[in-house]
């Protein structure tokens, strides 16, 4: 595994001037070795999804650096930032954000198309449990099955780093421990690092690295030598 | 691997079929027609020119008053200038011979009887005779017997011969010395002083022509002058267009464009000058392809004037009086315009000098780049086009704002798709490019399909409206490269620039504020402030500010829509209006213009007409480019505008003008000043079209006269300002027919008829097309506003879905999102009618700048009403159709999310 192959340097961000100023990140600094499965935990406004966007270049710290492999995200253009992003980053969010017009298939292909070295498409519908429903169009699957479409969408790129934010948000305790599953499988499968943003405590049980943070800083990074298989966890 | 977004495109076509096919529906339908216009003014104006060499058209021609001797074409043919001066001295001296002839033969005899006479006398004296009776005897018996041997021995005196001799020489220096103190004045006439004159050689051949009366439907009037050729001419041929040439003496062809109007066909009997004759055939003169009987015609007439062929035969048997006209063809043809003109009036300063020296009048001279016959259809062609053109490219742009609201709309939706592509490594170019497929892929389809459809269906409804006005040939099929740039080219690039610009500002925020929805560049710190209205009410007003976009296209094509009806509405009520003001655009009943003052006896042309006033007229030109109308300047023809300066009698009883006007003060027209805005006390300066000369005038005050660009001044005025001699005249005013005024001194008779004729024939020639151009504009404003309001229901429909949820009846939602498009579909369809009108009254003013004359935009207030109503009418059945898809909008679209 290498060793820091992410590295956030005194990562300051913060939104409105003046009174309405509001610190988000002030000062955060850990690094994520390669193929780890690093979890971001912390309540609402901590700081976290800003944390995840800026290392996915989607968004800007005001000081500070994110290196990946040794490349620092502030020395690269906007193009350079899209390269990146195409390259090495496969997102899942909260809301699944799928192609309305396209079937699971050609959702996934969207991923797949961005990548140089994407992984078989059929092989990843079957690896989500997908295959009964690839011609199926978003409408016609629940919130569960369209969270797994989102998950191949960005794993089918084989990305260095899956960025994860808050992937079960919207989904029952069931379908969640099944999405986290998947998540888990693509990391021991694909070896992607993954770096998932929740706030559900429970899903640090099976992370190898977790980073609390709390009102923009970094209150505990902790490696979890004792972790736990995604379905068993509880909450 | 392909992109696989491509195949959303299919899909989404699929998905929103109803929406693309009236896009594409629309596209083809205004690229097709305006393809088809394009191909077949090409396609008319390449057998147009075709037709110049193949049915040898003159570069001009010329009428003389009688046959023209060989020696006198071979002199024409030279193109060089007679002598002139030598003439009038040859001319002088044979005049002053004979009349010096004449005096002495008379004084030798009065000499001679004075002599008898006294001789005889002194003998009656001598012998004591003192009767007078028996001396007149005396010498009338002395005349008898020896006044032609007196006569003979007073010639043969060396007295009389020296006194012969220097009457001669007198006479003969007075002739030199009277054509020396004229020469100036001559040469000026016929403009022979030019040193930069070189000779224009040419070919001539005879063309003669006779204006016989038609009788079309032999019902024993006359419908039509018809002027006939003789079949087997070698110049100025006709095309034929259905059957064949006359081939015995009691057949004819006549004009295929006449022959229509007036319902006649092949096979038919028309009377020519009271004789029957079979049509055998429908022609194209090639220099006629207007029937416009004189060059100097307002309009063309179709109904009431015909070019026709006959055998020599039947030609010859003809009885009216024979025209002795001549086409000429330069040796070298002219290499432009400018150098046509040049050599048109270097040649007809040549002709003028050999109709003088051979004493054969010049009656007409039109060269062809000047004829109206010839060249109006061809410059109307052009100009339709390029109306047609700009029509297409400001409604290509209307689509192309419509597709990019559409866009941006579906980009507001698909935010966090967005959001998530771009994240995930998708460059903002690509899905430029994946947005930009859809207007692309639509306009290549309308083009394609428009531009089949140019070259096949609506091609020859282009040529069958042509034909309807004007007397063409048979269109040859051209490929036209300009249709395809005026109609795919240029389409693509207005609807590849707008919607570039459109999407590419809309995908410029970054990935974060996609995936937050976050898509306005700045955000309003406060929400707009509503008065305390009904919930009802602010909820309207609410879904009015949300659209502002879409309003402001829905907007902008409610006032295209209803510019393009007021055009249409128009154009029939200014015709109408014209024709219905033509009694008040004439003078007076009948308007003679006279061939000069004087008869050719030189007696002042009189009548006993009691109605009858004299006037004068002279045209004169006003420089467009000069006048004070300068937010035009560069616009039209840049030519010059003619006017007619009039002359007009003290207390005249048909224009009253104040007395005492000073020289150099002239009244204008209200056309002239509506055209120019002209106004009191601006100074005019107008200047002879062919000479060096100009004149000013301060205008007084105006006349009300909208039927020409024309300026007034006393009769006196007129002829110190022009030179003329006093007493000197151009015609007559009069409110009965003038019968005691011989014809040949005649020139033209304008009368109302001459006017409405315009009409008549601008409404046969456009009114049917006009008719189909209202419905078009009806049907293009439902459809404009079609697309408009189902997207501003496409972007609420969230928000229609989760009324429905909270219990709003359809009726409710359909006020809601309903009434606010109804008020501002409503409210600026009024505000257009009135924006249209003016802009309307503009364009219309703009576009007779170009032309020569006057000619009021007008609109009935009925028709003002109408073009609302239609336009309304059409939005009523959108709102209909609105009301439906607000009805099928189903509930879940709020609870899902299917992002």
């Amino acid at each position: 595994m290498a060793e820091n192959f992410l590295e956030i340097k005194d990562l300051m961000k913060s939104f409105g001037t003046g009174e309405a100023k509001q610190e988000v990140l002030r000062g955060m600094n850990f690094t994520v070795n390669k193929g780890e499965f690093c979890v971001l935990l912390g309540p609402s406004g901590s700081g976290k999804s800003t944390l995840l966007n800026i290392i996915g270049g989607i968004d800007t710290p005001d000081s500070g650096f994110v290196s990946i492999n040794g490349d620092k995200l502030e020395d690269m253009d906007e193009k350079q930032l899209t390269i990146y992003r195409r390259k090495h980053l496969g997102y899942v969010f909260q809301m699944y954000n799928l192609i309305p017009n396209l079937n699971v298939k050609e959702n996934i292909e969207v991923g797949a198309y961005l990548s140089d070295k994407p992984l078989d498409v059929e092989e990843v519908i079957t690896t989500l449990g997908l295959q009964d429903h690839k011609y199926k169009y978003p409408n016609q699957l629940s919130g569960g099955q369209q969270q797994r479409v989102s998950i191949g969408r960005a794993v089918v790129k084989n990305p260095d780093i899956l960025m994860c934010d808050e992937p079960t948000g919207a989904l029952d305790y069931k379908t969640s421990k099944e999405i986290l599953a998947l998540i888990e499988d693509c990391n021991k499968k694909y070896g992607s690092t993954i770096i998932m943003v929740t706030h559900n405590e429970a899903i640090k049980y099976m992370a190898d690295h977790v980073i609390k943070l709390r009102d923009g800083i970094v209150r505990h990074n902790d490696i979890n030598d004792k972790k736990i298989p995604a379905s068993e966890l509880e909450w | 691997m392909r992109n696989p977004l491509v195949k959303r495109i299919p899909k989404e076509l699929a998905s929103d079929w109803h929406k693309y096919l009236v896009i594409i529906l629309f596209m083809v339908g205004m690229i097709g027609v305006i393809s088809g216009m394009y191909v077949g003014r090409d396609s008319m104006i390449a057998a147009i020119k075709a037709g110049k060499e193949e049915l040898n058209l003159e570069d001009g021609c010329f009428e003389l008053s009688h046959k023209a001797s060989d020696e006198m074409l071979d002199s024409i043919c030279t193109g060089g200038m007679a002598d002139v001066k030598q003439y009038f001295i040859d001319e002088g001296m044979k005049e002053a011979d004979e009349k010096v002839e004449e005096e002495i033969e008379k004084e030798l005899r009065s000499t001679v009887e004075e002599a008898i006479e006294d001789g005889v006398r002194a003998q009656c004296e001598a012998y004591g005779i003192t009767d007078e009776a028996m001396i007149q005897e005396q010498i009338k018996t002395a005349m008898d017997e020896n006044f032609d041997s007196a006569l003979d021995e007073a010639r043969d005196s060396d007295e009389f011969k020296k006194a012969v001799n220097e009457a001669y020489e007198e006479a003969h220096k007075e002739v030199l010395k009277a054509v020396d103190e004229e020469w100036e004045d001559i040469a000026e006439e016929y403009k022979l002083n030019d040193p930069g004159f070189s000779p224009v050689p040419v070919k001539v051949f005879e063309h003669f022509y006779r204006n016989e009366s038609e009788d079309n439907n032999n019902d024993g009037t006359e419908d039509a002058t018809v002027r006939i050729f003789k079949s087997d001419s070698t110049v100025d041929m006709a095309s034929v267009i259905v059957g064949r040439v006359p081939e015995n003496k009691n057949e004819i062809a006549l004009d295929r464009n006449h022959a229509e109007t007036v319902g006649v066909s092949v096979g038919d009997n028309v009377r020519i000058s009271g004789k029957e004759f079979e049509v055998t055939g429908l022609v194209s003169f090639v220099n006629y392809l207007t029937m416009h009987e004189s060059n100097t015609d307002l309009m063309f007439d179709a109904f009431g004037f015909d070019v026709a062929m006959v055998t020599p035969e039947a030609f010859d048997e003809l009885p009216s009086r024979l025209h002795y006209n001549y086409s000429f063809f330069y040796e070298s043809e002219p290499a432009d315009k400018a150098a046509q003109k040049d050599t048109s009036e270097a040649f007809l300063k040549a002709l003028i000098t050999q109709s003088v020296v051979y004493d054969n009048e010049l009656k007409d001279y039109l060269p062809t780049y000047l004829s109206q016959a010839r060249n109006f259809a061809i410059s109307d062609i052009d100009g339709d086009s390029t109306g047609t053109g700009i029509f297409c490219y400001i409604l290509i742009a209307v689509i192309a704002f419509i597709f990019a609201i559409t866009i941006s709309n579906t980009i507001d939706k698909e935010a966090s798709v967005i959001g998530t592509l771009r994240a995930s490594g998708y460059s903002k170019g690509e899905l430029i490019v994946h947005y930009m497929s859809m207007p692309f892929i639509v306009t290549i389809a309308g083009a394609v399909i428009g531009n089949a459809l140019g070259y096949t269906a609506f091609r020859g409804m282009a040529v069958n409206l042509y034909y309807n006005t004007y007397s063409l040939p048979t269109p040859r099929l051209v490929w036209s490269p300009s249709a395809l740039v005026k109609t795919t080219v240029i389409p693509l690039l207005l609807m590849f620039l707008i919607n570039l610009f459109i999407i590419v500002k809309k995908l410029q925020l970054s990935p974060l504020k996609f995936l937050r929805h976050d898509l306005t560049k700045s955000r309003r710190t406060k929400a707009r402030r509503i008065p305390a209205w009904s919930f009802l009410r602010r909820f309207r007003i609410r879904v009015l500010f949300q659209n502002m976009p879409n309003y402001a296209v829905l907007i902008f094509g409610v006032i295209l829509s209803e510019l393009m009806l007021c055009f249409a509405f128009g154009l029939t009520d200014s015709l109408v209006n014209y024709g219905d003001k033509a009694p008040e655009m004439v003078f007076a009943e009948y308007q003679y213009m006279l061939m000069g003052y004087k008869d050719k006896d030189g007696n002042v042309i009189e009548t006993d007409e009691n109605t009858a006033e004299r006037f004068s007229c002279h045209s004169l030109m006003y420089p467009k480019q000069k006048s004070d109308f300068s937010r035009f300047e560069g616009m039209g023809s840049g030519g010059d505008e003619s006017i007619t300066v009039y002359g007009i009698a003290d207390n005249s009883q048909y224009i009253s003008l104040p007395a005492d006007v000073p020289e150099g003060s002239v009244f204008a027209s209200t056309a002239f000043r509506d055209k120019f805005y002209l106004k009191e006390g601006d100074v005019l300066s107008l200047h002879e079209e062919y000479e060096n000369k100009s004149y000013e005038f301060t205008i007084k005050g105006f006349v009300d006269y909208d039927g020409g660009i024309a300026v007034f001044m006393s009769n006196e005025n007129f002829n110190k300002t022009f030179d003329k001699k006093s007493g000197e005249f151009s015609g007559y005013f009069s409110r009965n027919e003038i019968t005691d005024i011989d014809e040949q001194d005649i020139a033209t008779v304008i009368t109302v008829e001459d006017i409405s004729k315009v009409t008549t024939q601008l409404m046969h020639s456009v009114g049917g097309f006009i008719e189909i151009f209202k419905y078009a504009m009806i049907i293009l404003a439902a459809a404009l506003i079609y697309l408009l309001a189902k997207i501003i229901i496409e972007r609420n429909e969230h928000s229609i879905s989760m009324v429905k949820i909270l219990g709003f009846k359809n009726g409710e939602i359909g006020s809601l999102y309903i009434i606010p498009t109804a008020i501002v579909v409503v409210l600026f369809t009024l505000i257009s009618l009135v924006v249209g009108y003016f802009l309307m009254l503009w364009i219309f003013h703009a576009f007779l700048l170009q032309m020569d004359g006057y000619f009021a935009f007008y609109m009935k207030p009925l028709s003002m009403v109408l073009s609302v109503l239609y336009l309304l009418v059409g939005y009523a059945f959108v709102s209909m159709i609105d009301f439906f898809r607000i009805k099928k909008i189903p509930m879940d679209v709020a609870l899902k999310n299917v992002e």
